[in-house]
């Protein structure tokens, strides 16, 4: 057992203090803003993230953030705003959404302050990262797949721009965006939710600082990324060496004919507790927006191994990140992009397809590590909605939903989480409420539920595909924007496993009739025309014929899988009751 | 003469209020048969006042009751096989729930399941849009199909739950005649009917809840007052409520729900009750503190607060009851929980817990990993030959070898240290939830007082205090049994609520006023039924609202039961400005507000006075004079003062370190803090603050 070296007796009591105090005040800027903000992406789905920085822009605490928003992206958020503003003082805040200076996607608004102990010296960040509902983009979607470049995309960049002076807003920016996001209330709202989070954060940690000391909390932070070291040199030194080269393809999409594959060349150095990720050998930048950013593309490989490693007691930091390499390219789709690539969907579709290649990997060269492949997305069922709503005097709307996503992997010791949507956000955002989505927009949802048979098969299996089925109200018109990754590709298993269902679109006219739709797709729909979305499931882990018997049951009594699965994917046979037949079951287990 | 009894996991408290005082007693849970846990300990009491039970019980009018026994069945799936009835095409609202995940890291724990099976989830042909309209016919047909596989499926009881019910209850009005009809035994809830809110899927899992509960809350309840009859009472029965009210026994059984949680909704009762009489603290943090949880909440100008977001088990890992109940934060930090070290040397407190089985390593039961309470012992701060008066020998050499062996050890430092650090961090464990609860409503905890209750807050309550802030900390002399007198101060309530949308600035006061109206006379029905006999009642009134596009509302109370003016309307939208601020830090005074849940509660009084004092006098502890060394981190040991709670005169100051004791708690007064007893007896810290 390796214990801290040379600390002294008080260190695991003081610093079990403060992180729990930092983690606190965390939590509570996401209070903040998710009960303020008004958008639902926001305020129903949670798709935002708050964190806590040292001065010298390492990731300190980040309470329950979405990984793929901020493991990296935060860190470089800050050290462009330093370079810009070498000046920093106490009542500044930073407005930055600029995917080629640290952000993920233009979507995300980043609003950044920093915090100032009584001498006025530089000691904290705070950041709060919001998905907007809109964010000025050519089309209403925050999501432009089949952007050429940031100028088709449409996006409104804003690189460290100091938004706040002295606490007071700079109305000029207020102005430029209210002019240029569409439904301009509605995203001042979401401004004044993400501003009212970190000057919470920032009035706790002026209070904590003056309270322990600005000195003693400095001391703490650079203790805990000791610590949380430690912690992952300890992780790490549980899995075996070696190195695996392992790869997913995203579907083809506008301007990606062939799709784009993402190779992943994985080391694990056990002696040495490091792992290394190189994700060079990738083609370069596309004319089309599912190119990843330095944070993204980063971001995704570290959570694929921190899904791998199974100990989530390892805080992710600053500290445990330095026992993980990963190499990126300039101008490389799963690197470092150039201005004027697009980078519009960076957070979610390619993204993944390097997350997930990576707990695969680890799963093959570790049994009882890594996990299957989480399912890809956006499905219309997560698409941005936007038209006029005539119960409301025509009033434009603009939101991404999140009606039926599924998608979780299987995993050593569990199925695959169902609402997990991505593996990106590690199932922190929610899901909907129908009667919630119907009031606030011009919708009727007629159907949501998981399918039958379209879980990834395994000793742990994938999650099931969702579908839903919705459509615009009587007199209205509606657009459904949407990024479909996995309807060719499906979700791959490990170990094993099999693949989850493959993702799905289809325009449903009022007479039933039904139309596959491409999986890049701006849908108009008129009254009485539906959309109908399956969400792709995941991949299963190890093989399905030895999973537990009883779960095989009770999926089959669940709905989950047909009994022709059950007999032919399973093995496992019933008798005329629908019970088990568990002696011909052993029978023909026997045999595989 | 009116009793209280709050059955908890380990004890069953009694509080006996006799003329013009309180009585405590205190007795085993009996998990295999509750109601004779209660009677022993209403036994206890008979015997203390020297009579038989039946002449005991037959001077009692008023019996009131909380339990553990509704939750329990819940979280140990002990419930009805319940069905769950819902609109076509949506059978799976109790699978999605609302999302949401902890721990992002963390793959090992398996999706919840659902509360009610898919497969006995049966979709009814029906459909109506969020203003009511009917978009598809209901099609009695497959109401008379999932009934029929429910009789095949021997189903006992029947959640439904259809979208936008609340909008237009027509179609669950009629799924209810036809089970009436059809399955005139099984026992069905309407979503519409128990909680008329929006979001279905809490509609739904109350409505199944509530469903699933009925038919063993009925046999409980029933059994109780039977029970309770034949040894001779034959007074009232009534039910503590998960709302901070009381309710007919017989009330409770038709709506289980209410019965969830209702010990702990009764703490922010009391603790209020208390405070009031030894501070003038706008806001109260009331902390009970129990063998595995500590119960956190905040009572603000009187007002107890209350949530739909009731977790049972863990957030997003388990059901949410979507039903509003107090607000009430439950952690897993008590008397129980585990100190251990990890693999790279930080200490950690719980989450897990000896429980009251094996209990902690001084219990002697078995425990072997050491805890708050072993370590409490450590430093002193329990008398072993005095826990629950001594009815209890408590192995200090036990405790103080686990102490070694598993933390000072590992940590290389003295066992005193190690029991000082495991208190330290339990302290701010629950230091983390005051203030979760604290400062996300805009509350700074240094303008509260705290109020201790629970058999182990005097352990660290004055700590607690010191580290928020706040100036004082009180221990009611009934602390270690806070629920059960809460019970005894409480109204007779009820609360009715009804959605109608409405903004500020395009006012429908017609509609808005009509719905008023309705729930008024709601109020007034309440008034003349259940609360017939009551001394004086009162309704108050409240909207949930929001600004236009946000979704989650918060509570403004409002001035009365109509709103007549434009004035009317302004002030209450300015009172909105008001209240957001104060909770989030901002307010947008230019933007319209959304008025979406009009709600009416009437609360009725059914005592003239509360009795708050408890009489101790017959305790054995006879502590006057004594010392015993006790640690105190930097000062060390300490011969420190012991004073028995019930000896203490009412103008003795007890400046700290001091040591107070009585049968049924232990309160650590810190170097510095000063304390004292106020009129009704509750032991007042004044802490001292760096």
């Amino acid at each position: 057992m390796v214990g801290l070296k040379s600390k002294n007796t008080s260190d695991g009591v003081q610093m079990a203090l403060l992180s729990s105090r930092m983690e606190s005040i965390a939590r509570k800027m996401q209070n903040t803003l998710f009960r303020t903000a008004r958008s639902g992406v926001l305020n129903t789905a949670h798709d935002f993230s708050c964190v806590i920085l040292t001065a010298d822009c390492q990731l300190l605490a980040s309470a329950e953030s979405l990984p793929i928003h901020v493991m990296i992206g935060p860190d470089l958020i800050c050290e462009t705003i330093k370079k810009y503003h070498p000046d920093l003082k106490r009542g500044d805040a930073f407005l930055h959404n600029s995917p080629y200076e640290g952000n993920s996607h233009a979507a995300d608004h980043c609003m950044v302050v920093p915090i100032f102990d009584d001498n006025d010296k530089h000691r904290f960040f705070v950041l709060a990262k919001a998905h907007q509902a809109d964010c000025g983009n050519s089309v209403p979607t925050t999501y432009v797949g089949h952007a050429q470049d940031v100028y088709d995309e449409g996006a409104l960049i804003f690189t460290a721009v100091k938004i706040q002076d002295n606490y007071k807003n700079n109305d000029d920016i207020i102005r430029m965006c209210k002019s240029r996001i569409r439904v301009p209330d509605q995203w001042w709202g979401d401004y004044l939710a993400s501003m009212g989070a970190v000057r919470i954060g920032e009035r706790e940690i002026e209070i904590l600082g003056t309270e322990i000391g600005w000195g003693q909390l400095e001391k703490f932070s650079s203790d805990w990324f000791d610590y949380s070291e430690q912690r992952m040199i300890q992780a790490i030194s549980k899995l075996p060496s070696g190195s695996i080269v392992t790869s997913s393809t995203h579907d083809p999409f506008p301007g990606v004919p062939d799709g784009i594959t993402a190779k992943v060349k994985i080391k694990i150095d056990s002696k040495n507790s490091k792992i290394f990720i190189d994700l060079t050998d990738n083609p370069d930048c596309q004319p089309c927006g599912l190119n990843l950013t330095e944070g993204t593309a980063t971001s995704a490989a570290m959570i694929g191994i921190f899904n791998g490693i199974v100990d989530h007691t390892v805080p992710p930091n600053a500290g445990s990140f330095r026992r993980i390499e990963i190499k990126l390219r300039e101008n490389c789709c799963t690197g470092i992009p150039r201005h004027p690539v697009s980078c519009s969907v960076a957070t979610t579709n390619l993204a993944d397809r390097v997350l997930c290649p990576v707990q695969v990997g680890i799963a093959e060269l570790a049994e009882g590590y890594g996990q299957a492949e989480t399912g890809p997305i956006i499905p219309a069922g997560m698409g941005v909605i936007s038209g006029n709503d005539p119960r409301k005097e025509n009033m434009p709307f603009v939101n991404q939903i999140f009606l039926g996503i599924t998608g979780g992997a299987g995993t050593p010791v569990t199925d695959g989480f169902l609402t997990i949507i991505h593996a990106g956000n590690a199932g922190l955002c929610r899901q909907d409420s129908i009667e919630v989505d119907e009031l606030q927009y011009p919708i009727h949802v007629s159907k949501r539920y998981v399918t039958m048979d379209t879980e990834g098969a395994g000793k742990f299996r994938g999650s099931p595909s969702a579908y839903c089925e919705f459509g615009p109200i009587d007199d209205c018109s509606m657009k459904v924007l949407y990024t479909s990754d996995g309807s060719i590709n499906p979700a791959k298993g490990a170990r094993g496993g099999q693949s989850g269902g493959v993702a799905k679109t289809f325009k449903k006219d009022p007479d039933g009739k039904l139309t596959e739709l491409p999986n890049c797709y701006g849908l108009a729909l008129e009254p009485g025309e539906m959309v109908a979305s399956y969400s792709a499931g995941g991949g299963g882990y190890g093989n399905p014929k030895e999973r537990e018997i009883e779960r095989v049951f009770n999926d089959y009594k669940e709905g989950w899988i047909s009994k022709k699965r059950a007999e032919t994917v399973y093995g496992v046979l019933f008798d005329k009751n629908d019970q088990v037949d568990f002696s011909k079951t052993e029978e023909l287990r026997k045999k595989f | 003469m009116r009793m209280a009894c709050d059955t908890g996991g380990t004890f069953t408290d009694l509080i006996v209020e006799d003329g013009t005082e309180l009585r405590m007693f205190k007795s085993s849970t009996i998990p295999s048969d509750p109601v004779q846990g209660v009677l022993n300990a209403v036994g206890l009491a008979a015997e203390h006042y020297g009579q038989s039970i039946d002449t005991f019980l037959k001077s009692a009018d008023t019996f009131i009751h909380a339990t553990t026994r509704s939750i329990n069945a819940v979280l140990t799936a002990k419930t009805a096989k319940t069905a769950f009835f819902t609109t076509l095409g949506h059978k799976d609202i109790l699978l999605f729930r609302e999302g949401g995940r902890i721990e992002p890291f963390n793959f090992s724990v398996d999706f919840p399941a659902p509360f009610v099976p898919r497969s006995l989830t049966f979709e009814i042909n029906e459909r109506v849009d969020n203003r009511g309209i009917v978009i598809d016919e209901l099609d009695d047909g497959s109401i008379e199909t999932a009934l029929n596989q429910c009789r095949e499926n021997k189903v006992e009881a029947i959640g439904v739950c259809l979208l936008w019910s609340i909008a237009n209850p027509k179609h669950e009005l009629r799924v209810g005649e036809l089970i009436r009809k059809i399955l005139p035994d099984v026992p069905f809830t309407l979503s519409h009917q128990l909680n008329p809110t929006l979001r279905e899927y809490r509609r739904a899992i109350s409505a199944c809840l509530d469903a699933s509960l009925k038919p063993l809350m009925f046999e409980y309840l029933d059994g109780l007052e039977n029970r309770l009859n034949e040894a001779g009472f034959h007074g009232r029965v009534l039910m503590v409520t998960s709302q901070g009210g009381i309710m007919d026994a017989a009330d409770v059984a038709r709506s289980p729900i209410h019965s969830l949680g209702s010990g702990p909704a009764m703490a922010p009762i009391a603790g209020e009750h208390y405070a009031k009489q030894a501070t003038d603290e706008k806001s109260v943090i009331i902390a009970d503190t129990g063998g595995t949880s500590y119960d956190v909440s905040l009572v603000r100008d009187g007002r107890i607060p209350w949530t739909r977001e009731t977790w049972l088990g863990q957030r997003f890992r388990g059901h949410m009851t979507g039903f509003p109940s107090v607000d009430v934060k439950s952690i897993g930090a008590g008397g129980g929980s585990i100190a251990w070290v990890d693999d790279g040397g930080l200490l950690h407190v719980g989450p897990q817990s000896a429980g009251s089985s094996p209990g902690p390593v001084c219990y002697g039961a078995g425990g072997l990993e050491p805890t708050v309470t072993d370590c409490a012992l450590a430093l002193g701060f329990i008398d072993p030959a005095f826990f629950l008066g001594g009815a209890m020998q408590l192995d200090e050499i036990a405790a103080k070898s686990a102490i070694e062996k598993n933390v000072a050890q590992i940590l290389k430092i003295s066992v005193e240290e190690a029991a000082e650090a495991v208190l330290a961090l339990a302290t701010e464990k629950m230091v983390g939830a005051i203030e979760e609860i604290t400062v996300n409503q805009g509350i700074d905890p240094k303008s509260a007082c705290l109020i201790g209750g629970g058999g182990a807050a005097g352990l660290n309550a004055n700590a607690v205090a010191k580290r928020l802030g706040c100036s004082k900390a009180i221990i009611p002399n009934v602390g270690a049994a806070l629920s059960a007198s809460g019970a005894l101060m409480s109204d007779l309530s009820s609360e009715f609520g009804k959605i109608s949308f409405s903004s500020g600035k395009n006012f429908k006061f017609d509609q808005i006023n009509s719905v008023l109206s309705s729930l008024t006379e709601k109020c007034e029905q309440f008034k003349v039924g259940a609360g017939s006999n009551s001394i004086g009642y009162k309704i108050e009134y409240f909207v949930e609202a929001r600004y236009p596009q946000q979704i989650w509302e918060i509570d403004v109370p409002m001035a009365g039961g109509q709103l007549k003016s434009a004035d009317d309307v302004k002030n209450l939208m300015n009172a909105f400005h008001q209240v957001h601020e104060g909770i989030f830090e901002i307010s947008d005074p230019n933007s319209d507000v959304e008025f979406v849940n009009w709600r009416a509660k009437v609360s009725c009084q059914i005592r003239d006075e509360i009795i708050d004092n408890l009489n101790m006098n017959s305790s054995e502890n006879q502590k006057v004079n004594v010392t015993r060394p006790v640690f105190f981190g930097k000062k060390g040991w300490q011969d420190t003062k012991v004073v028995s709670f019930e000896h203490i005169e009412l103008n003795q100051v007890i400046v700290g370190p001091a040591i107070v004791e009585s049968s049924f708690t232990t309160v650590v007064i810190e170097p510095g803090s000063k304390s004292f007893r106020d009129e009704v007896g509750s032991l007042i810290i004044e802490v001292l603050n760096n």
